[in-house]
């Protein structure tokens, strides 16, 4: 396959080596994928990336495993003879935080990669356009991410084999295929606490909660919940984004999002509605509705609960008391996703992956 | 949980975990000044800066529930409601001592709760808390037996055997591996094939969990649906607490493997403590003038307890003899 003029891309790669570990492992049964598996990924992902013409790719390094897991698998290819792209590990402080993911993403725009795979759950995804939402100047070029699932909830990134968004993100980062055409902007969530104090996203949803502690993060207590505000809500989700989903669905690339108001089943006063949901994978739970309004982009939400937490694609973040200001506001277009099935319906129909045959 | 009540504990109940946390970091702090003058026999451990995942964990059991500990010991049994004067006079090694004084630091044991003995042997309580889990088990009152295990010792061939153990007989046991960075002078990530415990728990079908072990809530929360799956019936799982140690490996390490600027970054960012306080007081659970006298308290019953210890009388050659076989 020829590659045409784009310098000598280059891609970054950011795996969560603690993704899918919180407590609702023993809870629910939800899954464990292995540090192994997760390597193994990436190498599917690099191998893909290799075969169209892109050699370079920068990694987020860790001290849980996948680093070095990922060299030695690394040093097993080159023995074997197979191309790969050279794998640099960003020179960073590992804290094994989330600030890791910050400060990778740091690193890997000042070191101008085109993309950023990313290897997590929502939280992951959401710490990666955090920084590059928050972390830029508007008029700063907008790095795109493309998505592989290892997390628990899912509702942002698909399941997808790795071989296949690592093509996507190929075709994107070598220039065979246009921006406008390979990338997709999506919608997220502005929480910000009392006029700038703190601000902070959601890419998925947005849930208020009477836990006044970060805790154990995962949620899985539907009485804990106050309030919830959703960039898109799908059926097909389980997790809290699928409480809209099975209320009023709202789609990722539609406008708008959601609010939605709990009944307090604590107290004794019913809520209007109890929806069954699936809260958490495997775990199938009623939610009391008291009320739900469609939300338009560019308003600023008050918060009416004085003092909780808010938990931000799923986990417990932020923890606000009396007299704090807390508002949601939904921004659409914020940030690009490389759009991976538009990108290899293009590929299949500008021929990208045919050939002259060779003589044999 | 109710609303006006954000947090999973009661107020009194909340007030006792900071108590016992802030008793053992006294506990330790002290050790390791009477160590450095020479004033105590054998080697010490301290659990400084773990505190918060022995409390979170022990807050959710009884006496009738087992540990096993690990060389790092007091801070299990602290959490576990063993005598602070008992245990000093153990570490001194006088009469009076959880041991009479003939153990020390790495064997104190206190059966009547639960508190199985520390251990000098790297992984050697992981089967003694399979023998404790089928026990309660065959008891049939929800009781369950918890494994403490550090990031080095959990490579001892003990700990995955008795993960394997667990999972065939389904024993309502816990596996804690409370993951610190180091064993001795060697890094974690150099020791261990397979960084994750939680992928060396699924290996054995057991479900892994990993949680912020500076964060009390985090362990308290995380720690309370494992162990209430385990009395339910529900079988061993694994709990990898990331913590972070505030002294040496043993009192007189050097620790010139630590990054420049690291202890007084964990001590500044990490402190399990500091961090519980800080949530108490800006919730109004507790002020800081309250906080502050249980600190008061806790120096004076440390305080009392090494001037105890140093009066207490030292085992005689007679008492060798006494202790050594159990009477059935
Ligand atoms: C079977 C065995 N091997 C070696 C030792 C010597 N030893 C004592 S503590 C220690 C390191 C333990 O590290 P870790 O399990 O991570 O616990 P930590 O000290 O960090 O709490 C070693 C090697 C021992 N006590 N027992
Ligand atoms: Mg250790």
């Amino acid at each position: 396959m020829s590659n045409p003029a784009s310098g000598n891309p280059c891609v970054g790669i950011i795996a969560n080596p603690v993704s899918a570990r919180d407590v609702r492992r023993v809870i629910a049964n939800a899954s464990t994928l292995q540090l192994t598996d997760r390597v193994n990924i990436i190498l599917r992902a690099l191998a893909a990336l290799r075969a169209l013409g892109v050699r370079q790719v920068l990694m987020m390094p860790d001290k849980v495993g996948i680093s070095s897991l990922l060299l030695r698998g690394l040093a097993r290819e080159r023995t074997l003879g197979n191309a790969m792209p050279d794998v640099a590990f960003l020179t960073m402080e590992i804290t094994s935080s989330a600030e890791d993911t910050r400060c990778a993403v740091r690193l890997m725009r000042a070191a101008g990669v085109c993309s950023i795979l990313v290897l997590g759950g929502d939280g992951t995804h959401r710490a990666v356009v955090r920084e590059l939402y928050l972390g830029s100047t508007a008029d700063a070029p907008r790095i795109p991410i493309a998505g592989l699932s290892t997390g628990t909830n899912n509702a942002f990134p698909e399941m997808r084999e790795s071989t296949v968004t690592a093509l996507a993100v190929g075709l994107h980062a070598t220039g065979r295929i246009p921006a406008e055409r390979a990338l997709a902007g999506n919608k997220l969530l502005e929480i910000d606490v009392n006029g700038g104090a703190i601000r902070d996203i959601a890419i998925v949803d947005a849930a208020v909660a009477f836990d006044r502690f970060i805790g154990a993060r995962a949620m899985w207590k539907p009485d804990n919940l106050h309030s919830l505000f959703l960039a898109f809500g799908e059926p097909t989700a389980v997790g809290l984004s699928a409480i809209g989903g099975l209320l009023q669905p709202v789609s990722p690339r539609a406008p708008g999002g959601l609010a939605i108001r709990f009944g307090d089943g604590r107290a004794g006063s019913a809520g209007a509605i109890e929806l069954t949901v699936p809260f958490a994978p495997g775990l199938i739970r009623s939610v009391q509705i008291a009320a739900w309004t469609a939300i338009e982009a560019g308003q600023a939400l008050p918060v009416d609960l004085p003092g909780g937490s808010m938990a931000l694609d799923g986990e417990r973040e932020l923890v606000f008391a009396e007299g704090d200001a807390v508002t949601v506001t939904l921004r659409e277009n914020a940030f690009p996703t490389v759009d991976v099935p538009g990108c290899l319906h293009f590929a299949a129909q500008h021929g990208l992956f045919r050939h002259p045959a060779t003589s044999q | 949980m109710a609303a006006n009540n954000p947090f999973p504990l009661s107020r009194d109940a909340l007030l006792g975990c900071y108590r016992r946390m802030r008793t053992i970091r006294e506990f330790e702090d002290r050790l390791h000044i009477d160590f450095g003058r020479g004033d105590i026999p054998g080697f010490v451990h301290l659990y400084a800066g773990e505190e918060a995942a022995a409390v979170g964990i022990m807050s959710h059991l009884g006496d009738g529930d087992r540990i096993a500990s690990t060389h790092r010991g007091h801070g299990h049994c602290i959490a576990k409601g063993v005598d602070v004067g008992a245990m000093m006079k153990e570490i001194y090694g006088r009469k009076g001592g959880s041991c009479e004084g003939k153990g020390g630091s790495m064997h104190i044991a206190d059966l009547s709760k639960g508190m199985m003995g520390a251990n000098g042997i790297l992984g050697a309580g992981a089967p003694l808390v399979c023998g404790a889990a089928l026990a309660a088990k065959f008891r049939g009152k929800g009781e369950i037996a918890i494994c403490f295990v550090g990031d080095g010792a959990s490579n001892q061939g003990t700990f995955l055997e008795s993960l394997n153990l667990a999972a065939i007989w389904n024993l309502p046991a816990l596996f804690v591996v409370e993951n610190n960075g180091y064993a001795e002078s060697t890094s974690r990530d150099y020791a261990t094939a397979v960084n994750s415990y939680v992928d060396r728990a699924s290996g054995f079908g057991l479900p892994g969990v990993v949680v912020d072990g500076t964060d009390f809530f985090a362990v308290h929360e995380a720690a309370g649906e494992i162990i209430r799956r385990a009395r339910e019936g529900g079988g061993p799982s694994l709990l990898e607490c990331k913590m972070v140690r505030f002294h040496g490996h043993f009192e007189g390490d050097a620790q010139t493997y630590r990054a420049n600027g690291e202890l007084e970054d964990l001590r500044a960012n990490h402190d399990c403590l500091k961090k519980l306080a800080a949530q108490l007081t800006s919730a109004g659970v507790a002020s800081a003038a309250e906080l502050a006298d249980i600190d008061r308290q806790v120096l004076a019953l440390i305080e009392q307890a090494v001037v105890d210890a140093k009066a207490a009388p030292l085992p005689s050659a007679a008492d060798l003899l006494t202790d050594v076989y159990v009477k059935y």
